[in-house]
């Protein structure tokens, strides 16, 4: 009897601290990590006996020999892949607001964004490659090619294909927070409300759209957009990957520095990430800026009673487009999969002369290490992240009181600001409190990015939970704790496991904060996978794609029929 | 030519359960009621005739405005207005433009003058420029009643339009409504569940059946 009281107390000061954990828990390894890349920046770093405080770093980094070409990719594939997301998405949002096609599209893009980047990446690159699927589909009837040609891409000097690669993995991205928002009950039924009041008042569907619902929709997507920005503009797996590298993109650069042999490249690297760090600001000005002058330009054309624009243009592009990225979709996992159990596989042939299943058993053989750190990491980051933020919820209805607009903003301060830029920075401060273990590190840092995602993915649900049922319990004397255990989770049930799914993916996907945190020492299915693209035969390098892809959505596919059978609602 | 919305036949089902029949003439500046529980189909009623029926549902029969069949005319060119029981303005746009979203096209400062001129009318003079959501409930009732009336539309279907008035500011609001829609010459259908809206109007009721 004695346990109950004691389980109680226990919890009520759980939920007393866990918001304030979370809060430090976000802002104190960011902030820190930047601090711990400001400070060697300017020249202190007492670990390489340097400690002149001066402009050395950027001096260093300033005669760097293609600096600019950079700065100008980075700049380039992280804008443009950006807007090009953006506006798909809306025009898609806008061309099938209100049509089934909607739900079929979130259907096919949903699993794209649990693939990690890098396996993302490898599809893309196989694809666009002179010998890949899409001159294969063409050649020799269309071409007349017999041999791959010279392609420019993957690797133009541009960075189209980064851009590519960066769409296809932002657009679910943003269309999925988009019809999270939609899917809002009070929101989404005001503003689909309203969408078909401007239909009634005569405006084609799509105009209605654009006039009624997305001035309402746009300021609940600035955060997952400047998240987007944010990772475009100094992401690492996609770069490495589909980038050039003469020079790579600013992140890439800094990355090899910062690994570099010789240490006191690592001055220059801090230095090089400071200026990523405000590079990305600059970029997130830049589109706060242009958001600006669009409402400004556009905000009479709002209300001038025009009903149509060039509807039919508009209707044919995004339906083109649209069938065009489900292709390259489609065709990319395709490809990724015939690489895979390839045999002997000539150029033009569009499908392999012979199927083997010789690279998945090679692999096999050497996949134990990484697989057993890549689910013991992400199963110890994900729980802890879904018992921190479920706890933080409670606190959040057991005090009344909604969260913060800045712990909103804190929530997602790993994801805005660059990780390149505080990475290292953690690293450092790891090492001066003299964490040696690997793993305790690698998890420290994967909870950083796992958490935001999981908080984003169940906080509605949570939310959205009919406060009745915990009034009823507590009527019938439960105390806060049964409550929130007995019914409030299996009353969730459902949504916990996508969270949890959706946390295990990102953990999962981490390349560079497990390369960094654990000073290269364990390997995971992510990392071996990056390393093998970089190198290593096709084939090879499809089946740890394969099984990069495999392992979220396993957990998915385990979150989905687990309902069915646990906890599940009387039909 | 007396404008007049003509429902010919009309049969709805929800999954193949026939939920009502009808075949009625309303002319303009009359209004019909409709009147049932719950679940009858009154909304749907109304859904089919702007043409946005959910996907659960299936009709027979045409409607005729004006004279036209209007069955495979797309939902934004059929020129029916709606009010609904809330007044969903538009929350990124001032009152005037909530209405100047509505208007036609056409020069600015006769749209701005002909907004100035409707607000007066039905007591809102200087309210142009305030945010929708600063409104009362009343106020916010006789925009959106504005905004409809100044789309122009053929007819004009009231959905539960005063429910979620109180008592003194549902009897103003419902003679407002119904002067415009006598003075417009619009055929008009409501579908209520209240017994005084019915009788305010003075026109045909039609009570659907209580079964459902």
């Amino acid at each position: 009897m004695n346990k109950v009281p004691a389980l109680n107390s226990l919890f009520t000061f759980l939920v007393k601290i866990c918001p304030y954990c979370l809060v430090a828990l976000l802002t104190l390894p960011v902030l820190g990590g930047v601090i711990g890349v400001l400070l060697p920046a300017f020249g202190w770093a007492p670990a390489l006996n340097e400690t002149n405080i001066g402009f050395a770093g950027f001096s260093a980094l300033w005669q760097t020999p293609g600096l600019t070409h950079m700065v100008g990719l980075s700049i380039r594939t992280g804008l443009i892949s950006t807007l090009i997301a953006f506006m798909l998405m809306i025009i898609m949002l806008g061309a099938f607001f209100n049509s089934v096609w909607l739900k079929r599209i979130e259907y096919i893009l949903s699993p794209i964004l649990v693939i990690p980047h890098a396996a993302a990446a490898i599809a893309v690159s196989f694809l666009i490659a002179p010998s890949g699927l899409f001159t294969r589909l063409f050649s020799p009837w269309l071409t007349g090619w017999q041999l791959a040609p010279e392609g420019a891409l993957p690797y133009d000097a541009f960075g189209w294909s980064i851009i590519i690669g960066l769409v296809l993995k932002e657009l679910p991205f943003l269309l999925l927070i988009a019809l999270g928002v939609l899917a809002q009950p009070e929101l989404g039924k005001k503003l689909r409300k309203q969408h078909q009041i401007a239909v009634n008042l005569g405006y084609y569907p799509m105009v209605a759209f654009f006039k009624v619902v997305l001035p309402s929709l746009y300021p609940l997507l600035r955060l997952p957009i400047f998240a987007v920005l944010a990772y475009a503009s100094a992401s690492v797996e996609m770069p490495l990957i589909l980038g050039p590298n003469t020079p790579p993109t600013l992140a890439v650069a800094i990355m090899h520095w910062f690994n570099d042999v010789d240490l006191n490249l690592r001055i220059k690297a801090s230095a090089g990430a400071l200026l990523q760090l405000a590079i990305t600001v600059g970029l997130l000005l830049t589109w706060l800026l242009l958001e600006k002058i669009i409402a400004l330009v556009f905000k009479q054309s709002l209300i001038n009673g025009r009903r149509q624009y060039a509807h039919q243009l508009i209707c044919t592009f995004t339906h083109v487009f649209t069938s065009l990225i489900l292709i390259f979709i489609v065709a990319a996992l395709i490809g990724l999969v015939m690489w895979s159990i390839a045999g002997y596989w000539r150029f033009p042939d569009t499908v392999p002369s012979s199927v083997v299943f010789l690279h998945f058993q090679h692999a096999f053989t050497q996949i134990h290490t990484p697989l057993f750190n890549t689910l013991i990491i992400g199963g110890i980051s994900t729980l802890f992240a879904i018992t921190m933020v479920l706890l933080c919820l409670e606190a959040e209805q057991l005090n009344a009181k909604p969260m913060s607009k800045w712990t909103q903003l804190i929530i997602y301060l790993p994801l805005l600001v660059p990780s390149i830029a505080f990475l290292f920075g953690i690293v450092w401060l790891q090492q001066l409190l003299n964490s040696q273990h690997a793993f305790f590190n690698v998890i420290f840092v994967h909870v950083l990015f796992v958490l935001p995602y999981v908080f984003l993915s169940i906080a509605d649900s949570y939310r959205r939970l009919d406060p009745r049922l915990a009034r009823v319990a507590a009527s019938l004397g439960a105390s806060p704790c049964k409550v929130f255990l007995q019914v409030k989770l299996p009353q969730l049930f459902a949504p916990i496991l996508i969270a949890i799914a959706l946390g295990l993916a990102i953990s999962f996907g981490q390349y560079l904060s497990t390369l960094l945190a654990s000073g290269g020492r364990i390997s995971t299915i992510t990392t071996e996978a990056v390393t093998l693209a970089n190198g290593a035969s096709r084939r090879t390098s499809a089946v740890y794609a394969i099984l990069q892809m495999a392992l979220p959505l396993i957990g998915f596919g385990v979150a989905w029929v687990l309902p069915k059978y646990f906890f599940k609602a009387r039909a | 030519m007396q404008s007049s919305l003509h429902i010919k036949d009309c049969q709805l089902y929800r999954q193949g359960e026939l939920l009502l029949s009808l075949n009625e003439q309303v002319n303009g500046g009359e209004i019909l009621t409709i009147m049932g529980p719950s679940g009858s189909g009154k909304s749907s009623l109304l859904n089919w005739l702007t043409g946005c029926l959910p996907k659960d549902f299936r009709a027979q029969g045409e409607v005729w405005l004006n004279g036209q069949n209007i069955d495979n005319t797309a939902p934004h060119l059929r020129h029916i207005g709606v009010l609904y029981q809330d007044a969903l303005l538009f929350s990124h746009l001032t009152v005037a433009g909530n209405i100047a979203f509505a208007m036609p096209k056409g020069n600015k400062k006769q749209r701005l003058e002909k907004i100035d001129h409707a607000l007066g009318q039905v007591g809102l003079t200087g309210l142009a420029a305030r945010h929708p959501d600063s409104l009362s409930g009343g106020q916010q009732a006789r925009v959106a009643l504005l905004r409809m009336l100044l789309s122009e539309p053929k007819a004009i279907l009231l959905d539960e339009p005063f429910s979620k008035l109180d008592t003194q500011l549902r009897v103003d609001t419902r003679e407002l409504v119904f002067s415009q829609i006598r003075e417009h010459k619009l055929p008009a259908i409501m579908v209520t569940h209240d017994h005084s809206d019915a009788e305010a109007t003075a026109g045909k009721v039609i009570t659907l059946g209580t079964d459902a």
